[in-house]
């Protein structure tokens, strides 16, 4: 068979070259506070050979080469939008480290750039039954079903708690309606503690035939809209990447008032009982997340980064610095950690620890010179069209 | 909760399939009990994400070693198997919340079905230090799955079943309760969900059967205790050590549910492992 000859537009019509208006540097830069992007050459003459002599090799294409940063100050710091200010780029992701409380024995949380609590409803939730998690190849299912105690437990027991720390504590919320989002988010606002909201759209839609928000452009820009109206909070909101095409979807979310996206939600995928009588999880499908994602989450952040104007916040199988330069690249402004944690509790903090490392090896004043890099001048077809046939 | 590397000292396979591995790990023992667990990693992130959980086999605070007993039913155990004297591995622990033992208890009965004994196996130290007379009822499928004697304290009455009959009590290990549940004070037990059933039904009409009251008077003066506190788990005269696939083990990812008689989710990792066998919804359909 032929291979069609691959055409840039997506379901909805939309006009091919939109995402030639929107070329890419310009948008990402102001995620990352301006102050201290560059040390002016003048500034630090007298370090540079210094610092030149620590680093073995500067020979790749660095702009300014003479932007020696001091040995302690890399600026880490992003916005991610209505003065939702991290200290560093280093997010641990809903679901993964609960209301923050419970990994304090063993991880500094302070030093992480903010902290995604559990998935959050209106009423209190049991779940889904057990078994909820497995090991896959290279990941893990997991189907908890957004178990919770509810958002009037959620603000009693740790709001106070929140208010206390220094990092920023990011409220994820699910729900089956609009209204059960709204309603969720008014009651967020206001409470000390509270920075910001991350919607999990990924919830089936009981008002509309259960047909999941994140699958429907509009049902996505629905939700945040109205989100939009009941709260000032700085509001993220999670795709979902089980989508045939992201970008229309997360164009309507952000003109919809999103300030930031989080790309991506886990993969839908099923395992089977070791019997092969039925599927292993009690609630047959499960959400695949770890290493395994980590190529579906570059290619969305990529493919959502060329066609948005504000923050991508990139999740998916991060384990290493690696992993997160790789999405730095591809153009998010932040990286949450999830799966991994469960392995190896201390790597986020690492892994702070390690992008201002590589800033300073780089002689980088901020992190900002590495978002972007491998995005292209012009904009790329959408992925799900013709993948294997590119010309 | 500690986070520490621990050396493997000795590795062998006691059982076919069934593997005792001991490690040095002075920082996972100080404070650890009967009961909790610690959560291990394997490897790198090159194939497997999570680590896997094991009970406390025994805990030996005078050597900082302790040691876990694991059948291998998958990648993760078999890569343990490959683990040589010297190797390190990360240890998370001790996690989970121990059994509780009533000061006066001096006839403890303990339940193991198969792999359960790794459970309930550093119980029996525990008790026999404290100065109490330990039985330890063991089902296992035949003869070749029974854990060897000489792995147990010489103190320990020890009685086994198998399902064939090849040793012991042919027939379920459930089946010897009712010769042990009047001599006992508390019963601890680790093993099959069936098994675990069968024993907290038996436990739950035990004072009707029997005729005994509970251990002492009340205390506190008479307000109830709080259902899955250790103190009400104290006084309960089945604990149990229930599993479930687990993901983080601190309780933040909240995969390793059971349903408590209120129908609330309680975490194996949290609230448990250990639980009194009436705080736990047994006809539930986790």
């Amino acid at each position: 068979m032929k291979a069609k000859r691959r055409v840039v537009t997506s379901a909805n019509g939309e006009r091919p070259g939109l995402a030639k208006r929107r070329p890419t540097v310009r948008r990402i830069k102001p995620a990352i506070a301006p102050v201290s992007r560059h040390v002016p050459d003048a500034a630090a003459p007298s370090r540079a050979p210094a610092s030149s002599g620590s680093r073995p090799s500067l020979g790749h294409a660095c702009a300014a080469p003479t932007t020696s940063a001091s040995n302690s100050t890399v600026d880490l710091s992003v916005d991610l939008g209505r003065g939702l200010r991290l200290e560093n780029p280093i997010l641990v992701a809903s679901g993964t480290f609960g209301y923050g409380t419970e990994y304090s024995d063993v991880v500094e949380i302070q030093r992480l750039g903010a902290i995604c609590c559990k998935g959050t409803t209106l009423r209190p939730r049991i779940g889904n039954p057990t078994p909820r998690v497995t090991e896959t190849p290279g990941g893990m299912l997991n189907s908890i079903g957004l178990q919770n105690p509810g958002v009037d437990a959620v603000i009693a027991k740790y709001a106070e708690t929140w208010a206390g720390w220094r990092v920023p504590v990011i409220v994820n919320v699910a729900g089956e309606s609009v209204a059960d989002y709204v309603e969720v988010v008014r009651r967020l606002e206001g409470v000390p503690g509270i920075a910001g909201i991350e919607l999990n759209i990924s919830c089936p839609n009981v008002g509309a035939g259960g047909i999941q928000f994140a699958i429907d452009a509009g049902a996505a820009a629905g939700v945040t809209a109205a989100v939009r109206r009941a709260t000032d909070l700085p509001l993220l909101v999670k795709l979902s990447p089980n989508v045939a095409d992201v970008r229309p979807i997360a164009r309507a979310i952000a003109d919809a008032g999103a300030d930031a996206l989080t790309a991506i939600n886990t993969l839908s995928g099923i395992a089977v009982a070791p019997s092969r009588q039925r599927p292993l999880l009690g609630n047959t499908y499960g959400g695949l997340s770890g290493p395994a994602i980590k190529p579906v989450a570059l290619r969305i952040v990529y493919e959502v980064s060329q066609v948005v104007d504000i923050p991508v916040v990139a999740i998916g199988g991060v384990t290493e610095l690696a992993d997160v330069l790789d999405f730095l690249a591809v153009g998010a402004v932040a990286v949450q950690v999830g799966t991994a944690i469960f392995a190896d509790p201390t790597l986020p903090v690492r892994l702070v620890e390690e992008l201002g490392a590589e800033c300073r090896r780089r002689g980088f004043a901020s992190y900002a010179p590495l978002i972007g890099t491998a995005l292209p001048k012009r904009a790329s077809a959408p992925s799900s069209k013709g993948v294997e046939y590119r010309p | 909760m500690r986070l520490a590397g621990a050396e493997l000292l000795e590795s062998r396979e006691i059982l076919p399939g069934q593997w005792l591995q001991t490690f040095h790990a002075p920082e996972l023992v100080t404070g650890a009990r009967a009961g909790q667990f610690v959560h291990v990693r394997t490897g790198d992130f090159s194939g497997m994400v999570l680590r896997r959980p094991f009970s406390y086999n025994t805990i030996d605070p005078a050597t900082g070693t302790l040691s876990i007993h694991f059948r291998t039913v998958g990648r993760g155990t078999e890569w343990f198997t490959r683990l040589r004297p010297g190797d390190r591995v990360d240890m998370l622990g001790p996690l989970g919340r121990p059994f509780e033992m009533d000061s006066r208890t001096q006839h403890v009965l303990l339940v193991a079905g198969g792999l359960g004994i790794a459970g309930v196996r550093s119980l029996a130290d525990e008790a026999i230090r404290d100065g109490r007379q330990v039985t330890l009822l063991f089902g296992g499928a035949s003869a070749r799955e029974v854990y060897p004697s000489s792995l147990l304290p010489d103190e320990v009455e020890y009685v086994v079943a198998t399902d064939d009959g090849s040793v012991g009590h042919h027939g379920f290990v459930t089946e010897l309760i009712p010769e042990y549940e009047g001599w006992a004070d508390q019963a601890f037990a680790c093993g099959p969900l069936p098994m675990l059933k069968v024993l907290a039904s038996l436990a739950h009409s035990r004072r009707g059967r029997l005729g005994v009251a509970n251990l002492g008077r009340k205390r506190g003066g008479g307000r109830p205790i709080p259902a899955g506190s250790p103190q009400a788990r104290r006084k309960a005269f089945l604990q149990v050590s229930m599993e479930q696939n687990m993901g983080c083990a601190v309780g933040a990812c909240l995969g390793c549910v059971v349903m408590n008689t209120a129908g609330t989710p309680q975490r194996v990792c949290r609230e448990g492992p250990v639980f009194a066998s009436d705080e736990l919804d047994w006809e539930g359909g986790w």
